[in-house]
């Protein structure tokens, strides 16, 4: 019997000692070969169907008129440059000289027209950015006629929604092939969980550095992270904090690392009634936080410590704003102290007339930072003797609760400006909602000057102009304790020694470009 | 019979399914006040404009009433269209069947891989029992349950991945290199709990007086353990068995966001985070339909597999 069994044991461990020896490592890809790990939620190449355009300018298939440089400003891309008549309702863009499409046909102004007519065919998404009365081509010359002046229109064509393709091309299915366009690389095969892509014959910004290029969807950020460890890749994108010390070692691997276009603040609601209606009690919480901390700390410095509400990213007056509400416990103490907040039961909590200073904090846990800040804010708040009462909720109910008001403090995590304008933003959580005009502003806010400067603004097409205002309005919400603005989170990738010439970008859109090439060359 | 059998496991199978169906519609549609938004948004908290909103909320029928809202799928649904899914831009439908392939091999090398480990080691524990190679192969099986699926995954990648080379660790697309990390992490909890099984079943099979009187009649070990014991053991295990691929089937989804597996757990985790409730709520109904599948196959099994059921069966004919 022993026998059998041993036998059967042995057969066993050999069957799967081999399954374990068959497999093969398929490691060292050969050096015209770029290998990069992303996450990709995209089933389809078609630009105009959900955020897919995307996925098709990472991957570097497509490319828009205008490119978001460093700082969200619209930079010359397939158009050189461009300029608006004096009455801001007709923008001429000169398109580039010299540029084909993947297939070989020369970009003009007419294709340039038709890609984007079938943008707002197509699209619903379009309209909501800008509508035109018509688009015109002459030469290279791209015209386009707006009915209500549209100042950011630069930056809303950099948005992947507009990028350019070859709408003569019929016989092919842009979903799994992708549409012909004028990026570096060209699609062999598409699908959410890996795409291959090959050198664009014709691509207009000299010889593309790699003639095949591989991207794998890794959703798991350790997996990704391991995968360029092992070599199968030879770039990631956003790796998560904790393991960014893996690649410390500068001699293998590069880290390029900006704040992205995200701010995560709580909002105070400072309707009447509510306790932080006072803006001595709101000045005080945060000047309680210590926000340098909980970046650097807290967050691993994943985050950079906040300040004005719009991210230094953009360049909208992040240094030169003035923050009245820094950290100081002590100046906290006496603020609440002025405003008749005081503990007269030694419990350290302070009352007023009876009522104990209790305050409501909304938070969601699907972005793991958001109970870190909301605990943070909790222990800090404590020490001078607020008492803040958390409160988890579903992400789901989170909109609902903020516009009904239901909260003194709600936490977000929210994406600022992804046409390089945080003015949507701006308008979103603080113009007064007058006549239930703006219902996202549940808080109460609400500052005249505030809501002139959001009305100049909308009509505002000078870029120096504009910047003036938002960080007029910034200063605003600075001054009236509008909010705590925590931090911005940083947004990274991370690539071998193989190669050179990665970048990442505050607009998430610019991932693979014909600038990486193999170290060396 | 049989026919009336199977009209039973029908009639109650569409009874199930449709209460299912209900809890999961009101499960996903509750609490969902501003659900137009987080469809257009996503994983991404971002702002969008009010025409937007408005306009996803007129397509996908939010305005309605509850009631009118899930007719309108129930009366889809039994038509075999199951919604489209907002974040692929595809029905719902074929959504899941691009995810079969990878489920399918996930779970047949993964219940493979059990099997042969398991099987081997649940007979050696039972034939040792309370000695060494039984006090051993338990306490392994106590870790082996104890430890968590992620963990595990990671580890292995680690190390056959990273450490010694064999297997890659981008598992991207289907190949037979790929499938067997993330196969022999679940095989591995798997074989944990279906090893103390064997070796329950096999001991009780062993105390039998079939036993005793098979080996007075000189029959060989082996024969006595593949011919008699273990067809008797087996019995129980095909329950067990049954829930196993009913779950396999689902999706393993931490396994499968480790390994990037691109299953139906992975799919049904990002139906989530995209707040894509049209593709979850055809996932679940899916997966619901699987167990209550694998469920009826393992009943109706006992019949053929258990000759005295067969049996039974005859007076009532």
């Amino acid at each position: 019997m022993n026998t059998t069994v041993k036998l059967m044991i042995s057969a066993a461990l050999t069957g799967a000692a081999l399954l374990g020896l068959s497999g093969c490592g398929g490691k060292g890809a050969p050096s015209d070969t770029l290998r990069v790990g992303v996450t990709n939620f995209a089933d389809s190449l078609e630009p105009t169907d959900n955020y897919f355009g995307w996925v098709v300018v990472r991957y570097g298939i497509g490319e828009c008129l205008t490119r978001f440089d460093e700082q969200m400003k619209p930079q010359p891309f397939l158009a050189e440059s461009w300029r608006v008549s004096d009455d801001g309702l007709t923008w001429t863009f000169r398109i580039r000289d010299g540029v084909a499409f993947s297939n070989g046909r020369p970009l003009t102004a007419e294709a340039a027209k038709a890609s984007i007519e079938r943008v707002f065919e197509k699209s619903d998404r379009a309209t909501t950015y800008f509508t035109y009365d018509s688009i015109e081509a002459n030469g290279q010359d791209l015209t386009i006629r707006t009915a209500m002046p549209v100042p950011g229109l630069p930056g809303i064509l950099a948005d992947p929604l507009f990028l350019i393709i070859d709408t003569s091309v019929t016989d092919r299915d842009y979903r799994k092939d992708g549409p012909v366009a004028t990026g570096p690389y060209v699609v062999k095969s598409f699908s959410r969980s890996h795409a291959s892509l090959e050198a664009n014959p014709h691509y207009w910004g000299g010889e593309v550095p790699f003639r095949h290029l591989e991207i794998p969807s890794i959703d798991d950020p350790n997996t990704r992270a391991l995968s360029l460890q092992s070599g199968e890749t030879d770039l990631i994108v956003n790796v998560s904090p904790g393991d960014l010390p893996l690649f410390e070692d500068k001699g293998k691997y590069t880290i390029s690392e900006i704040s992205s276009l995200r701010s995560v603040l709580a909002r105070f609601n400072v309707a009447p009634g509510h306790i932080l209606s006072d803006q001595r009690v709101r000045d005080a919480l945060i000047s309680a936080c210590d926000r340098r901390t909980y970046a650097d700390v807290l967050l691993k410095g994943t985050f950079i410590p906040g300040g004005p509400a719009v991210p230094p990213s953009l360049d909208y007056g992040f240094n030169e704003l003035k923050d009245p509400n820094a950290y100081d416990p002590e100046r906290a103490a006496r603020l609440l102290e002025e405003a008749g907040w005081k503990d007269t039961d030694g419990d350290g909590i302070r009352e007023k007339d009876g009522q104990k200073l209790e305050l409501n904090y909304v938070y969601y846990s699907s972005r793991a930072e958001l109970p870190l800040f909301a605990e943070a804010t909790q222990a800090d708040a404590r020490k001078v003797g607020i008492d803040i009462k958390l409160q988890s909720v579903d992400y789901n109910v989170l909109d609902g609760m903020s516009k009904r008001g239901e909260y003194d403090l709600i936490i977000s995590n929210i994406l600022t400006a992804n046409t390089g304008d945080p003015e949507v933003y701006l308008n979103w959580y603080w113009k007064t909602n007058a006549d239930g005009r703006n219902p996202q502003n549940g808080s109460g806010y609400s500052n005249a000057e505030y809501d002139a400067l959001s009305d100049a603004l909308a009509v505002e097409f000078d870029p120096a102009r504009r910047r003036d205002l938002i960080i007029r309005m910034q200063q605003i919400l600075l001054d009236d304790g509008a909010a705590i603005i925590y931090g911005y989170p940083k947004t990274n990738m991370v690539f071998s020694s193989r190669i050179e010439g990665a970048r990442i970008l505050p607009a998430d859109y610019y991932w693979i470009t014909k600038d990486i090439r193999p170290a060396g060359l | 019979m049989r026919l009336r059998l199977l009209g039973k496991y029908v009639i109650q199978t569409v009874i199930t399914l449709t209460g299912i169906s209900f809890i999961m519609f009101a499960i996903t549609m509750l609490g969902t006040e501003d659900l137009a938004r987080q469809i257009i948004t996503g994983a991404e908290d971002a702002v969008v404009s009010q025409e937007q909103i408005d306009a996803v909320t007129r397509e996908l029928g939010l305005d309605q009433p509850f009631f009118v809202q899930f007719g309108h799928w129930m009366l889809n649904a039994v038509q075999g269209n199951l919604g489209f899914s907002y974040m692929a831009r595809k029905p719902v439908v074929d959504k899941i069947l691009e995810s079969l392939p990878a489920t399918l091999s996930l779970a047949a090398l993964s219940l493979f891989l059990m099997t042969l480990l398991s099987l081997p080691l649940g007979i050696l524990s039972a034939y040792h029992r309370n000695r060494l190679p039984d006090f051993l192969i338990r306490g392994v099986t106590f870790f082996g349950i104890s430890i968590p699926g992620f963990w595990l995954g990671l580890m292995l990648l680690w190390f056959f991945g990273l450490k010694l080379g064999l297997f890659p660790i981008v598992s991207s697309t289907i190949r037979w290199d790929t499938v067997f990390l993330p196969a022999l992490t679940l095989a591995i909890s798997m074989t944990a709990k279906y090893t103390r099984q064997v070796r329950s079943a096999v001991l009780e099979e062993l105390g039998q007086d079939y036993v005793m009187g098979a080996r007075a009649r000189g029959m060989s070990e082996l024969r006595i353990l593949l011919r008699e014991v273990l067809p008797n053991a087996l019995l129980p295990l095909v329950t067990l068995y049954g829930l196993s691929i009913g779950s396999l089937l689902g999706g393993a989804a931490v396994v499968e966001i480790v390994f990037g597996w691109q299953g139906l757990g992975l799919l049904a985790v990002k139906a989530i985070e995209y707040r894509d409730i049209r593709l979850l709520q055809g996932i679940v109904v899916w997966i619901a339909g699987m167990y209550m599948l694998i469920n009826m196959l393992v009943d109706l099994s006992y019949a053929l597999l258990d000759p005295r059921l067969r049996r039974k069966e005859v007076p009532h004919e």
